[in-house]
């Protein structure tokens, strides 16, 4: 069973790691960091030193009767301490910290976001790739602050462990090593409470995972209906109590062991040790042997305790957070040192009037898949023309326009614009002659002027006259300035299935480009609506090339060529009467569709 | 900056908590016992036994200047204190650890039944689901595990104090002057606690913004978008935006915030440490009275009172936190389904018939369905057309009474709906809705919906073979045994969207159901596919009543009887050539989507 964690080894070793990431907030904020350092020891220092020294300083005045004038120099130095160390840390939390932390967020995400737009859809297909990438940006805000926090408390406690260390062995050098050999002892069984607290979560998520499905069932909204219609919810809840019971009795097996180490070592660290020999030893020194004072006793006794807490800090408490991190960071790592496979030109590609786009024995398999999704597909479409791919399910329509917009790179074959192979131009200049709507259009949570222009500052005039061209017809009650999606804005507006998706075909009418890519545009549109965007299109799209994918063969008549698909090939491609009177897949698919209408 | 914080309503936190703590106390009676014992005996082990019990015996003896015997017998009797609480502590903490997995379990069952009984309204009248989602993550968020934690560690600070008070105050009452401002800590971060929500509440719009933008950095959805467009920039202005804002409105809050901080220490560190030196300096010059012991105990006893009181403030805090959860919970438990259960038992299907029926959604102004009757037989075939939005869903719900109608009444074999139990009346229907869902359970399981025994097996695998997708679950090394999703079972297999749709459409053809609901059933389907699943339905509902809802009018053709819904009314009804030749908006619809199809192929065809 120890050997899981053995797998889970880091490209980077832990301190490689963290060093890294104390550089990159270095980069983004230097005072950020260092004042932490110095927050630290602020925090931790001046207390553990008063409650060892003053005290002592104090006590043995007392009992040695002393010159009774220190004793008010004593408190006054102990006052000052206390409240200049309190004073600048909480000036730097309130007026610095907590603002720079924004900032400090900022920068880092900006990073993570530029990296991730950069990177290839291709990532998003491969699950492992996928989670370290959700896992990177899920926990950088939860990063930044953990290891914020242990910086500052490790670097507190260093410097305390040092300076309370040094005191105790002025006074008995023998308890120090009376401390930090009660301590060590223990060592091996609080690394066991750690490892077995790390082997329950991962054991413990594998039957929450299960229990928290059918949890979901019964808390969601999406699955009412069905467990309202059809007598499943006795099933669900046996399913539900099954994983329920695996996780008792996964909680019962570990915290036999976990509660039986953690009392062994708690006794033997802090009953036997700190309560019982270190005091033993102090009563002899004082009562039998008089080497030391009581100040001393109450000094080392106090100091124990800080000694004791930095070190489990800084060793087991530590290592566990810092090892926990670098995995964390090494993910980080990962995530940034990937590179992106569609490598970009060095030309910008320039944005003309539409040219003759030419695939050439085309072939493309999905990363991790056998069977091409994509074979030798050729292929010419003229400035202007209006080409609609149709086809079954998983035919390659989809993959077929994803190449041609490079968000993925072929296996085989190439891809021509104007006769220039589209990966001598950059990525990005490259889709920019595109208008592409997909078939999982996203709305997003900002104004209507920004969904249609899908970029910052939309120009409300052609925002409006796109919105037209695409049928949008609801009142807007702040225009093309309000605000869509409820999800920060209460004022928010919620589109319906065919407004949103007027609301994509919108986009297409707006970008200035010459080239627009229509993934199923009408799936959500009433026979109504359905009919007008087909009118508004061709007059809309007069002076561009338009490439459409439909189910609806009733959409395609009007294409200029129809490309019919079938398992990643061409099987066949002409106009509508073209294809009609081949009377192979085409014509079946339409008749079938047609059949009903037809026989009236 | 002036403006006033809204007055919220106020949550009895003492009511709610107590309402809590009784649900856990009835789940599983161990986690509380656990609980509190592990709190009490962990507060008075680590402020008062550890700290000064400790310390003031151990030194009054060497004021006193004992012999070594003693001291090592009281160190012994320490020691044996010690260990005995430990125990306690241990076992108590181990008990409340395993018990808590119980309640949850416990506390889980009751939830969902509760839940399975809930209006479907419940679940689209946003304000009741939000105030359901809160009440949920009592259990989702482990809130019902701090309620206990919180609970039991107020009862475990007080008696620690008590403790400690008490030793303070046998060495000298005077002593008690510093320690008292301690307690106002107490206030002071109550108050400081109100001023951080407010700071949060403030932020709470900002933080949501950063969430979603995170969000669509994340997701593949909107992956396509980011790259082909520019809205990346959009969405980093955005961000920017938010930051910006958090920004000025921490700014704001920093003098308050430090102000409260610089007080909390004033009172819990500068005036009961700095006094407490101060007055020892006094009493061992000017009354010559200091002991070194408790000089010791006071000095630790700031820290525990310090300890205590701030463990307590906090613990309130966040009981004031969870008292909104809690009522939400106490809300859900109490809700009384307003479609309420009548007492026949629905029995072999008739007639259905709507009477002028009127329906408005709960809490809004537009009428769905306006005054609609119509009558549907055994056995007839009805299609229900109409654009999106027209109330052709609506009319479903009122059927299978997810809703009741406001006005009118429909009836069942004549009798009205309302008469009849629930479970008897929805077990005649099968349905297929728009937005169907599948289970992570086994294939079979999915469309028996039970577990299955082999009998149960071959029903499904014959729904499977009706629906068009046996091929490929056949195909799986585990057959219909095979769990849907790969969510928890690595075996699992995630299929497509059209092949969901036909497992989900099997569990109709599994059922021996009087009337078929079918709702959009086809949308994720190729024209292929969806030709096969219509024959297919054909077929099954042969002598079957079926009622049939789609925006597709291809599909309204072969029924029986077409009504056509516009803003909720009936505005014609008839079978196909009836409405046809009627030339009404049906056939005016029915056209021009006919249109392309028509008018090219008159010219190929010869149908």
């Amino acid at each position: 069973m120890f050997k899981k964690k053995d797998k889970e080894k880091t490209a980077h070793s832990m301190p490689s790691n963290i060093l890294y990431f104390v550089k990159l907030m270095f980069s983004i904020s230097p005072m950020l960091v260092i004042g932490e350092l110095f927050w630290g020891v602020l925090m931790i220092l001046p207390n553990n030193l008063i409650s060892v020294i003053g005290v002592k300083y104090i006590i043995d005045t007392v009992t040695e009767r002393k010159d009774s004038g220190r004793i008010f120099l004593a408190v006054a130095v102990i006052a000052l301490v206390m409240i200049s160390s309190t004073v600048i840390s909480w000036l730097f939390m309130e007026f610095y910290w907590n603002k720079e932390r924004e900032r400090l967020y900022y920068g880092i995400n900006k990073k993570i976001y530029e990296k991730a737009k950069s990177l290839d859809l291709e990532s998003y297909d491969n699950p492992e790739f996928y989670n370290n990438f959700i896992l990177t940006i899920e926990s950088s805000s939860g990063n930044i602050q953990n290891l914020m926090v242990l910086i500052r408390v490790y670097v507190g406690h260093i410097i305390s462990f040092l300076a309370v260390s040094s005191v105790i062995l002025t006074i008995d050098p023998l308890c120090l090593v009376i401390i930090l050999g009660v301590i060590i002892a223990f060592m091996p069984l609080s690394k066991k409470v750690g490892s077995l607290a790390m082997e329950r979560r991962v054991e413990n998520a594998k039957y929450h995972r299960r229990s928290d499905y059918f949890q979901r069932i019964f808390y969601l909204q999406d699955y009412a209906k069905e467990v309202r219609m059809n007598n499943i919810s006795p099933l669900l809840i046996d399913r539900y109590n099954d994983a329920a019971d695996d996780v008792i009795k996964n909680q019962k097996t570990f915290f036999n062991k976990i509660a039986l180490c953690n009392f062994m070592q708690t006794i033997g660290v802090q009953g036997i040790g700190f309560l019982f020999i270190l005091p033993l030893y102090l009563g002899y020194c004082v009562l039998v042997k008089e080497s030391i004072t009581p100040g001393d006793f109450v000094a080392t006794f106090n100091g124990a305790h800080s000694v004791a807490m930095s070190f489990q800090l800084l060793t087991v408490w530590a290592l566990a957070q810092f090892t926990e991190q670098g995995k964390m960071i090494d993910k980080y790592r990962e995530f940034f040192n990937t590179e992106s496979k569609i490598k970009s030109g060095e030309k910008n590609a320039p944005k003309t009037e539409p040219k003759e786009i030419q695939i050439k024995n085309l072939s493309f398999t999905y990363p991790g898949n056998d069977k091409p999704t994509l074979e030798n597909i050729s292929l010419t479409i003229k400035p202007y023309e209006k080409v609609a791919l149709v086809g079954y399910n998983g035919a390659g329509k989809t993959t077929l326009t994803n190449l041609l917009l490079r968000l993925y790179d072929a296996t085989e074959g190439e891809i021509l614009i104007n006769g220039e192979n589209i990966k001598d131009v950059t990525a990005e200049s490259h889709r920019d002659r595109f208008a592409a709507v997909f078939q999982d259009f996203q709305i997003f949570s900002c104004s209507l002027g920004e969904n249609v222009s899908l970029d910052v500052d939309p120009d409300e005039e052609r925002v409006l006259e796109s919105l037209k061209h695409s049928g949008f017809d609801k009142e807007m009650k702040n225009g093309t300035k309000t605000e869509l999606l409820r999800e920060f804005d209460q004022e928010g507006v919620m589109l319906s299935g065919g407004e949103a998706q007027k609301t994509a075909i919108a986009r297409a009418f707006y970008k200035d480009c010459p080239y627009v890519i229509l993934d199923e545009p009408s799936a959500n549109l009433d026979p109504v609506a359905e009919y007008n965007l087909n009118q508004a299109m061709i007059d809309a799209a007069q002076n561009k090339t338009v490439i459409f994918i439909s189910h609806r063969l009733s959409t395609t008549v009007n294409a200029d060529r129809i490309y019919v698909m079938e398992n990643g090939r061409i099987i066949e491609s002409g106009s509508h009467s073209e294809l009609m009177e081949l009377n192979g897949t085409y014509a079946y698919m339409f008749n079938l569709q047609a059949e009903k209408y037809i026989k009236q | 900056m002036k403006s006033k914080p809204r007055k919220q309503d106020k949550i009895p936190v003492l009511k709610n908590a107590i309402f809590g703590l009784k649900l856990v106390w009835e789940a599983d009676k161990r986690m509380l016992i656990g609980m509190f014992a592990a709190e009490i005996a962990n507060n008075v082990l680590s402020m008062y036994v550890q700290n000064i019990l400790f310390l003031k015996v151990l030194l009054s003896i060497i004021d006193g200047n004992a012999d070594f015997k003693t001291y090592f017998v009281s160190l012994l009797l320490f020691f044996g204190t010690y260990l005995a609480v430990n125990v306690v502590s241990t076992f108590a903490t181990r008990t409340k650890l395993i018990s808590s997995k119980i309640v949850l379990k416990n506390l889980n069952n009751k939830i969902f039944r509760k839940a399975t009984s809930l209006d479907i309204s419940c679940y689209e009248n946003p304000e009741f689901y939000d105030k359901y989602k809160r009440a949920t993550t009592v259990l989702s968020a482990g809130y019902y595990e701090t309620l206990c934690f919180c609970a039991a560690s107020i009862i475990g600070g007080i008696i620690a104090l008590i403790c400690v008070v008490t030793t303070v105050a046998v060495v000298n009452p005077m002593y008690f002057l510093f320690l008292l401002p301690v307690t106002l800590v107490f206030t002071i971060e109550l108050f400081k606690s109100k001023v951080v929500y407010n700071l949060d509440r403030e932020m709470t719009k900002n933080n949501r913004i950063k969430a979603y933008i995170q969000r669509t950095m994340l997701l593949k959805d909107y992956s396509k978008d980011m790259r082909t467009s520019n809205i990346f920039a959009v969405m980093l202005q955005r961000f920017k935006t938010a930051i910006d804002a958090n920004i000025v409105i921490l700014k704001n809050y920093g003098v308050k915030l430090f102000l409260y901080s610089m007080l909390s220490s004033l009172f819990s560190d500068f005036i009961p440490v700095i006094g407490t030196y101060a007055f020892a300096g006094y009493q061992f010059v000017y009354t010559n009275t200091l002991t070194i012991s408790g000089f010791s105990v006071v000095l630790s006893s700031i820290n525990s009172v310090r300890q205590s009181t701030m463990n307590i403030a906090r613990s309130f805090e966040r009981l004031t936190q969870m008292a909104l959860f809690f009522q939400n919970l106490h809300e859900f438990f109490d809700y009384e389904p307003k479609i309420t259960d009548g007492s026949k038992e629905a029995g072999e299907f008739e007639s259905i018939e709507f009477r002028n029926v009127s329906f408005r959604y709960p809490g809004t102004d537009k009428t769905i369905i306006k005054n609609v009757s119509f009558r549907i037989n055994k056995g007839e075939t009805i299609a229900v057309v109409g654009v999106n939005g027209a109330g052709k869903s609506t009319l479903v719900k009122l059927l299978l009474r997810f809703y009741d109608a406001d006005e009118g009444e429909i009836l069942y074999n004549g009798i009205n709906i309302k008469e009849y139990n629930i479970a008897s009346l929805r077990n005649v229907y099968a349905t297929v809705f728009q937005d169907y869902k599948n289970f992570a359970v086994s294939v079979s399981e999915n469309i028996m919906c039970r577990e299955c025994s082999a009998e149960d097996k071959k029903v499904a695998e014959r729904a499977l073979e009706q629906s068009g997708v046996w091929d490929k679950i056949s195909s799986l090394p585990n057959g219909a045994d095979t769990v849907l999703t790969r969510e928890f079972d690595v075996n699992g297999i995630g299929l497509s969207g059209g092949e969901n749709q036909k497992v989900s459409v099997a569990r109709l053809f599994a059922r021996d159901f009087q009337i078929a609901i079918l709702d959009e059933p086809s949308s994720a389907l190729d024209p292929v596919a969806e030709y096969k699943m219509y024959e297919n339905l054909i077929k099954v509902t042969e002598n079957k009543t079926v009622i049939y809802i789609s925006h597709r009018l291809s599909s309204a053709v072969l029924s029986d009887r077409i009504i056509v819904l516009e803003n909720g009314e009936i505005i014609e009804s008839g079978s196909h050539s009836e409405l046809i030749a009627n030339n009404g908006e049906y056939s005016r619809m029915f056209t021009l989507q006919a249109s392309s199809y028509k008018g090219e192929s008159e010219g190929n065809e010869n149908v």
